[in-house]
């Protein structure tokens, strides 16, 4: 669901990247102790694994793309701060290697689906704990998807009502609301399902080889 | 006197220059600029704008179709901004894929220890992605001389799949006991 670069105007990414870089600032406090030779190739393989699920990408008329993202399973297995700081670094590697996002984008695109995308899935798997983990981590997934796609619809929407040509004909994203909440969010609740199916795979994979959670 | 420039230098000329693009809202302004980044990046230019055009072409057709059937519809068709938009997102995925084809990346960060080693670690993770995937596709390619039907395609993704993520980690792990034996943990 990367917003592509040049769609976004600086009175929207220019606050975004001051945003970005508190949130990068407090998950990566305390990263540094938490890594060992333990937990980075997990965190690694996952980032890895995340990047891989990104690619694959789809088009989609809202002006963004459809894709899994594998936000869920860092965040279930990592804990926010490290889904957020791998997702971004993901996210960083794929606007620089492949065009897919952007530099200007990319703040947008990592606190949407990096922070959250990654706040969701570990809220719903709190809260859906009782239906048993195969549903938790299902849910957690599909919801990280959809909540990611819902900032990004919503960033992409506001875009013609804040930069605009004194005709009111658009200078960035050209439309509103009212087409970029069907055209993100219809696609990502269906791609949702297959991110929920990858998370559910992913995440007994790692229980199966006694990763920690948190 | 752009081979002068340090990667540090460079990197904030590029983000410099795209903060700039995106201020700039007339075509005319942004087709100069992009035919200056093609005249200065010297013979990789074609590459680059081949690998440009086809990174945004999915995205950027998708959204003009958009508009232009939008526009139609309400009876005001202008060509104003499809040109000021692709022009845009063009130059600025230009320039990214410049600034990466000229510059290493890893001595651009390089006040940044813990994004280059985080950086590190996953580009290592994608090479060791990448050519996993290629020795079983090419594997699979050569012990089906037909092509293989979706239950053979479904069983070899799924072995795939195991040995991508064991293999993975295997490899991020001697990569972080090589770090470990040369102190990267230890402060």
């Amino acid at each position: 669901m990367h917003i592509p670069d040049g769609f976004l105007s600086p009175q929207t990414y220019l606050p975004a990247w001051g945003l970005a870089a508190l949130a990068w600032a407090w998950a990566a406090r305390g990263l540094r102790a938490s890594l060992d030779e333990t937990t980075v190739p997990r965190l690694a393989m996952a980032t890895a694994l995340a990047y891989a699920l990104g690619l694959v990408m789809v088009p989609i008329p809202g002006g963004t793309s459809g894709h899994a993202l594998g936000v869920a399973i860092l965040a279930l297995v990592f804990g926010v701060r490290q889904a957020f700081l791998a997702c971004s670094l993901v996210l960083l590697l794929q606007a620089l290697l492949f065009g897919a996002g952007g530099i200007t984008a990319l703040p947008v695109n990592a606190l949407a689906i990096g922070l959250c995308g990654a706040l969701a899935a570990v809220g719903a798997r709190r809260l859906c704990a009782g239906m048993g983990e195969t549903v938790s981590v299902a849910l957690a997934a599909w919801l990280s998807v959809v909540v990611s796609g819902l900032v990004v619809a919503l960033v992409l929407g506001i875009q013609p009502a804040i930069a605009q040509r004194p005709d009111g004909s658009p200078l960035f994203f050209p439309f509103g609301l009212a087409l970029t909440l069907p055209a993100v969010l219809v696609p990502h609740a269906l791609i949702g399902v297959g991110e929920a199916v990858v998370t559910v795979l992913v995440f007994r994979y790692a229980k199966a080889r006694r990763w920690p959670t948190p | 006197m752009a081979d002068s420039l340090t990667p540090r230098r460079r990197l904030l000329l590029y983000l410099g220059a795209v903060v700039g693009i995106t201020f700039v809202h007339q075509p005319l302004p942004l087709a100069l600029l992009l035919c200056g980044a093609l005249a200065l990046s010297g013979r990789r230019r074609w590459r680059l704008l081949q690998k440009t055009l086809f990174a945004m072409l999915a995205f950027n057709l998708c959204v003009s179709l958009g508009y232009l059937a939008l526009s139609l519809w309400q009876g005001k068709v202008s060509g104003d901004w499809l040109l000021l938009a692709n022009l845009r997102s063009c130059l600025l995925v230009y320039l990214g894929f410049w600034f990466i084809a000229t510059t290493d990346l890893l001595a651009a960060l390089a006040g940044f220890p813990l994004l280059c080693l985080l950086l590190t670690l996953t580009i290592g993770q994608m090479q060791t992605f990448t050519r996993v995937l290629r020795d079983f596709r090419l594997a699979f390619a050569s012990r089906n001389l037909r092509r293989p039907g979706r239950r053979a395609q479904a069983l070899h993704a799924a072995a795939q799949a195991q040995h991508l993520l064991d293999k993975s980690v295997a490899a991020a792990s001697e990569s972080a006991l090589a770090m470990r034996s040369r102190g990267a943990f230890d402060d």
